[in-house]
Protein backbone atom coordinates (compact mmCIF):
# COMPACT_ATOMS: atom_id res chain seq x y z
CA UNK A 1 0.00 0.00 0.00
CA UNK A 2 2.13 3.09 -1.37
CA UNK A 3 -0.32 5.61 -1.52
CA UNK A 4 -1.71 7.13 2.01
CA UNK A 5 -4.50 8.71 0.19
CA UNK A 6 -6.59 5.06 -1.40
CA UNK A 7 -5.41 3.59 2.19
CA UNK A 8 -7.60 6.42 3.99
CA UNK A 9 -10.31 5.87 1.27
CA UNK A 10 -9.96 2.11 1.71
CA UNK A 11 -10.29 2.96 5.72
CA UNK A 12 -13.70 5.09 5.28
CA UNK A 13 -14.79 2.42 3.36
CA UNK A 14 -14.25 -0.07 6.17
CA UNK A 15 -15.90 1.82 8.62
CA UNK A 16 -18.92 2.40 6.49
CA UNK A 17 -18.98 -0.98 6.03
CA UNK A 18 -18.64 -2.04 9.12
CA UNK A 19 -21.11 0.71 10.66
CA UNK A 20 -23.94 -0.56 8.43
CA UNK A 21 -23.30 -4.18 8.95
CA UNK A 22 -23.91 -3.93 12.60
CA UNK A 23 -27.16 -2.02 12.00
CA UNK A 24 -28.30 -4.03 9.75
CA UNK A 25 -27.58 -7.51 11.89
CA UNK A 26 -30.22 -6.25 14.28
CA UNK A 27 -33.26 -6.71 11.51
CA UNK A 28 -32.29 -10.41 11.30
CA UNK A 29 -34.03 -12.27 13.53
CA UNK A 30 -32.07 -14.85 15.22
CA UNK A 31 -33.62 -18.26 16.23
CA UNK A 32 -32.75 -18.53 20.16
CA UNK A 33 -33.53 -15.57 21.97
CA UNK A 34 -30.23 -14.85 24.22
CA UNK A 35 -30.60 -11.68 25.41
CA UNK A 36 -27.17 -9.16 24.54
CA UNK A 37 -26.23 -12.16 21.63
CA UNK A 38 -25.37 -10.17 18.45
CA UNK A 39 -24.41 -12.14 14.94
CA UNK A 40 -20.96 -9.58 14.48
CA UNK A 41 -20.67 -9.46 11.26
CA UNK A 42 -18.71 -6.36 11.23
CA UNK A 43 -16.30 -8.51 12.59
CA UNK A 44 -16.40 -9.70 8.95
CA UNK A 45 -14.69 -6.19 8.01
CA UNK A 46 -12.23 -5.94 10.67
CA UNK A 47 -10.45 -9.96 9.69
CA UNK A 48 -10.27 -8.51 5.83
CA UNK A 49 -8.55 -4.84 7.56
CA UNK A 50 -6.15 -7.57 9.61
CA UNK A 51 -5.90 -10.27 6.17
CA UNK A 52 -5.12 -7.25 3.82
CA UNK A 53 -3.76 -4.09 5.80
CA UNK A 54 -2.41 -3.87 9.43
CA UNK A 55 -3.14 -4.08 12.91
CA UNK A 56 -3.44 -0.12 13.44
CA UNK A 57 -5.37 -0.10 10.39
CA UNK A 58 -7.99 -2.46 12.06
CA UNK A 59 -7.69 -1.14 15.85
CA UNK A 60 -8.73 2.56 13.80
CA UNK A 61 -11.65 0.94 11.71
CA UNK A 62 -13.28 -0.61 15.07
CA UNK A 63 -12.65 1.89 17.07
CA UNK A 64 -14.22 4.40 14.69
CA UNK A 65 -17.36 2.29 13.88
CA UNK A 66 -18.27 1.33 17.53
CA UNK A 67 -18.01 5.35 18.10
CA UNK A 68 -20.19 5.75 15.40
CA UNK A 69 -22.55 3.19 15.96
CA UNK A 70 -22.95 4.59 19.64
CA UNK A 71 -23.56 8.01 18.44
CA UNK A 72 -26.59 6.06 16.03
CA UNK A 73 -27.76 4.89 19.27
CA UNK A 74 -26.04 3.80 22.52
CA UNK A 75 -24.44 6.31 24.12
CA UNK A 76 -21.16 6.91 25.75
CA UNK A 77 -21.85 3.75 28.01
CA UNK A 78 -22.35 1.39 24.93
CA UNK A 79 -19.58 2.51 22.89
CA UNK A 80 -17.10 1.61 26.22
CA UNK A 81 -18.64 -1.33 26.60
CA UNK A 82 -18.15 -2.24 22.59
CA UNK A 83 -14.77 -0.78 22.49
CA UNK A 84 -13.44 -2.52 25.26
CA UNK A 85 -14.82 -5.89 22.99
CA UNK A 86 -13.66 -4.73 19.89
CA UNK A 87 -10.40 -3.42 20.85
CA UNK A 88 -9.89 -6.78 22.85
CA UNK A 89 -11.02 -9.45 19.48
CA UNK A 90 -9.02 -7.24 17.47
CA UNK A 91 -5.58 -7.94 19.55
CA UNK A 92 -6.52 -11.54 19.65
CA UNK A 93 -7.42 -11.67 16.00
CA UNK A 94 -4.15 -9.81 14.89
CA UNK A 95 -1.89 -11.97 16.77
CA UNK A 96 -3.56 -15.32 15.71
CA UNK A 97 -3.45 -14.13 12.11
CA UNK A 98 -0.01 -12.73 11.60
CA UNK A 99 1.71 -14.87 14.11
CA UNK A 100 -0.22 -18.77 14.60
CA UNK A 101 -1.19 -18.52 10.67
CA UNK A 102 0.00 -21.90 10.24
CA UNK A 103 -1.91 -23.33 13.30
CA UNK A 104 -5.39 -21.10 12.99
CA UNK A 105 -7.32 -20.86 10.05
CA UNK A 106 -9.58 -17.60 9.19
CA UNK A 107 -12.46 -19.14 11.13
CA UNK A 108 -10.26 -19.84 14.05
CA UNK A 109 -9.04 -16.47 14.14
CA UNK A 110 -12.47 -15.28 14.28
CA UNK A 111 -13.91 -17.57 16.86
CA UNK A 112 -11.31 -16.76 19.21
CA UNK A 113 -12.14 -12.87 18.15
CA UNK A 114 -15.69 -13.78 18.84
CA UNK A 115 -14.74 -15.09 22.58
CA UNK A 116 -12.22 -12.22 22.80
CA UNK A 117 -15.25 -9.74 21.95
CA UNK A 118 -17.44 -11.43 24.71
CA UNK A 119 -14.91 -11.32 27.65
CA UNK A 120 -13.93 -8.12 26.76
CA UNK A 121 -17.38 -6.64 26.86
CA UNK A 122 -18.16 -8.19 29.73
CA UNK A 123 -14.86 -7.11 31.57
CA UNK A 124 -16.59 -3.79 30.35
CA UNK A 125 -19.84 -4.09 31.65
CA UNK A 126 -18.45 -5.32 34.93
CA UNK A 127 -16.47 -2.27 35.65
CA UNK A 128 -19.16 -0.14 34.53
CA UNK A 129 -21.84 -1.99 36.70
CA UNK A 130 -19.96 -2.21 39.23
CA UNK A 131 -20.82 -5.63 39.44
CA UNK A 132 -18.81 -9.25 39.51
CA UNK A 133 -22.20 -11.13 38.44
CA UNK A 134 -22.38 -10.32 35.19
CA UNK A 135 -19.16 -12.75 34.47
CA UNK A 136 -22.28 -15.47 34.94
CA UNK A 137 -22.82 -14.58 31.20
CA UNK A 138 -19.66 -15.99 30.08
CA UNK A 139 -20.68 -19.67 29.55
CA UNK A 140 -23.56 -18.52 27.46
CA UNK A 141 -21.82 -15.95 25.50
CA UNK A 142 -19.08 -18.49 24.76
CA UNK A 143 -21.41 -20.51 23.57
CA UNK A 144 -22.92 -18.70 20.59
CA UNK A 145 -19.74 -17.14 20.02
CA UNK A 146 -18.31 -20.78 18.59
CA UNK A 147 -21.39 -20.33 16.40
CA UNK A 148 -20.97 -16.66 15.09
CA UNK A 149 -17.69 -17.08 15.20
CA UNK A 150 -17.93 -19.81 12.21
CA UNK A 151 -20.50 -18.06 10.59
CA UNK A 152 -18.46 -14.69 10.08
CA UNK A 153 -15.16 -16.83 9.39
CA UNK A 154 -16.89 -18.69 6.90
CA UNK A 155 -18.02 -15.34 5.08
CA UNK A 156 -14.83 -13.87 5.75
CA UNK A 157 -13.35 -16.36 3.63
CA UNK A 158 -15.55 -15.56 1.10
CA UNK A 159 -15.29 -12.00 0.78
CA UNK A 160 -11.68 -12.80 0.97
CA UNK A 161 -11.29 -14.93 -2.11
CA UNK A 162 -13.33 -12.77 -4.09
CA UNK A 163 -11.13 -9.34 -3.11
CA UNK A 164 -7.99 -11.07 -3.25
CA UNK A 165 -9.06 -11.60 -7.23
CA UNK A 166 -9.73 -8.21 -7.47
CA UNK A 167 -6.34 -5.50 -7.56
CA UNK A 168 -8.31 -3.17 -4.58
CA UNK A 169 -5.23 -4.15 -2.31
CA UNK A 170 -2.26 -4.13 -4.53
CA UNK B 1 -9.37 -25.56 5.58
CA UNK B 2 -9.80 -26.41 9.22
CA UNK B 3 -6.27 -26.44 11.13
CA UNK B 4 -5.16 -28.54 14.29
CA UNK B 5 -5.61 -24.43 16.31
CA UNK B 6 -9.06 -24.30 15.19
CA UNK B 7 -10.14 -27.59 16.64
CA UNK B 8 -8.12 -27.13 19.77
CA UNK B 9 -9.73 -23.51 20.36
CA UNK B 10 -13.04 -24.96 20.04
CA UNK B 11 -12.43 -28.00 21.84
CA UNK B 12 -10.82 -26.06 25.13
CA UNK B 13 -13.81 -23.69 24.78
CA UNK B 14 -16.59 -25.89 25.07
CA UNK B 15 -14.42 -27.36 28.02
CA UNK B 16 -14.90 -24.18 29.37
CA UNK B 17 -18.62 -23.48 28.98
CA UNK B 18 -18.71 -27.08 30.25
CA UNK B 19 -17.54 -26.28 33.41
CA UNK B 20 -19.22 -22.43 33.29
CA UNK B 21 -22.48 -23.75 33.29
CA UNK B 22 -21.27 -26.66 35.73
CA UNK B 23 -20.26 -24.60 38.30
CA UNK B 24 -23.77 -21.67 37.79
CA UNK B 25 -25.75 -24.84 38.72
CA UNK B 26 -23.58 -25.31 41.65
CA UNK B 27 -23.62 -21.74 42.68
CA UNK B 28 -27.35 -21.16 42.09
CA UNK B 29 -28.05 -23.55 44.68
CA UNK B 30 -31.66 -24.68 44.87
CA UNK B 31 -32.50 -23.68 48.49
CA UNK B 32 -36.42 -22.45 48.69
CA UNK B 33 -35.96 -20.05 51.28
CA UNK B 34 -36.21 -16.55 50.50
CA UNK B 35 -36.37 -14.95 46.92
CA UNK B 36 -34.32 -11.65 47.42
CA UNK B 37 -34.37 -9.26 44.06
CA UNK B 38 -31.66 -6.67 44.03
CA UNK B 39 -32.20 -3.54 41.92
CA UNK B 40 -29.54 -1.16 41.65
CA UNK B 41 -27.96 1.33 39.36
CA UNK B 42 -24.36 1.66 38.71
CA UNK B 43 -23.28 1.12 42.40
CA UNK B 44 -26.75 2.27 43.65
CA UNK B 45 -29.32 -0.31 45.37
CA UNK B 46 -32.47 1.53 44.24
CA UNK B 47 -34.73 -1.12 45.60
CA UNK B 48 -34.45 -4.34 47.12
CA UNK B 49 -37.41 -6.91 47.28
CA UNK B 50 -38.25 -10.73 49.29
CA UNK B 51 -40.42 -11.49 46.27
CA UNK B 52 -42.54 -14.64 48.21
CA UNK B 53 -43.85 -11.31 50.13
CA UNK B 54 -45.42 -9.48 46.99
CA UNK B 55 -49.13 -9.62 47.26
CA UNK B 56 -49.82 -7.68 44.36
CA UNK B 57 -48.27 -6.80 41.22
CA UNK B 58 -46.33 -3.73 41.75
CA UNK B 59 -44.50 -1.35 39.24
CA UNK B 60 -41.28 0.69 39.74
CA UNK B 61 -39.84 2.95 37.39
CA UNK B 62 -35.68 3.37 36.68
CA UNK B 63 -35.12 6.62 35.63
CA UNK B 64 -31.04 8.46 34.49
CA UNK B 65 -29.91 8.50 30.65
CA UNK B 66 -32.90 5.92 29.79
CA UNK B 67 -36.24 5.10 31.56
CA UNK B 68 -36.98 1.78 32.17
CA UNK B 69 -40.29 0.18 33.96
CA UNK B 70 -39.93 -2.86 36.45
CA UNK B 71 -42.49 -5.06 36.92
CA UNK B 72 -42.59 -7.19 40.36
CA UNK B 73 -45.15 -10.00 40.98
CA UNK B 74 -45.68 -12.77 43.04
CA UNK B 75 -42.04 -14.70 42.78
CA UNK B 76 -40.90 -13.12 39.70
CA UNK B 77 -39.67 -10.03 38.31
CA UNK B 78 -38.84 -8.34 35.08
CA UNK B 79 -38.28 -5.50 33.09
CA UNK B 80 -41.27 -4.33 31.13
CA UNK B 81 -40.46 -1.75 29.30
CA UNK B 82 -37.29 0.16 28.30
CA UNK B 83 -36.63 2.88 25.87
CA UNK B 84 -33.13 2.31 25.69
CA UNK B 85 -31.86 1.31 22.02
CA UNK B 86 -31.40 -2.48 22.39
CA UNK B 87 -34.04 -3.70 24.87
CA UNK B 88 -31.63 -6.71 26.23
CA UNK B 89 -33.25 -6.00 29.48
CA UNK B 90 -36.59 -6.64 28.03
CA UNK B 91 -36.09 -9.52 25.94
CA UNK B 92 -34.14 -11.12 28.93
CA UNK B 93 -37.87 -11.67 29.87
CA UNK B 94 -38.96 -13.00 33.70
CA UNK B 95 -36.54 -13.48 36.36
CA UNK B 96 -37.48 -16.22 38.78
CA UNK B 97 -34.57 -18.45 39.90
CA UNK B 98 -31.59 -17.82 41.99
CA UNK B 99 -29.17 -16.43 40.28
CA UNK B 100 -31.08 -15.05 37.37
CA UNK B 101 -30.51 -11.41 36.38
CA UNK B 102 -31.26 -8.95 33.91
CA UNK B 103 -29.01 -6.36 32.48
CA UNK B 104 -29.51 -2.35 30.86
CA UNK B 105 -26.16 -1.31 30.29
CA UNK B 106 -26.88 1.93 28.23
CA UNK B 107 -28.53 2.74 31.87
CA UNK B 108 -26.39 0.86 34.18
CA UNK B 109 -28.89 -0.58 35.76
CA UNK B 110 -29.97 -4.11 36.65
CA UNK B 111 -32.04 -6.81 38.55
CA UNK B 112 -30.61 -10.42 40.28
CA UNK B 113 -32.00 -12.30 42.17
CA UNK B 114 -30.12 -13.31 45.38
CA UNK B 115 -31.45 -15.94 47.28
CA UNK B 116 -30.90 -16.84 50.85
CA UNK B 117 -30.03 -20.49 49.81
CA UNK B 118 -31.24 -23.57 52.06
CA UNK B 119 -27.88 -24.95 52.11
CA UNK B 120 -27.37 -24.23 56.07
CA UNK B 121 -23.36 -23.37 57.07
CA UNK B 122 -23.78 -25.59 60.05
CA UNK B 123 -26.11 -27.69 62.22
CA UNK B 124 -26.51 -28.51 65.69
CA UNK B 125 -28.59 -31.64 67.25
Amino acid sequence: MKKSTKKLVLLALMVAQALVLSIIEAWIPLPVNLPGVKLGLANIITLVAIIFLDFKSALAVVVLRTFLASVFGGGPIVFIFSAAGGILSTVVMAVLYKRFRRTFSITGVSIAGAIAHNMGQLLAAGIVMKEAAVIFYLPLLMAAAIVTGILVGICTNLLAEALKKTRIFD
Amino acid sequence: MLKKGDVILVVLALAGIAAGFGLIRLGAGTGDGAMTAVIKQGDRVIKTIDLNEVEAPEKLVITGDYTETVLIEKGRIRFLEADCPDQVCVKTGWLSKNGDMAVCLPNRAMIKIEGQSADVDGGTY
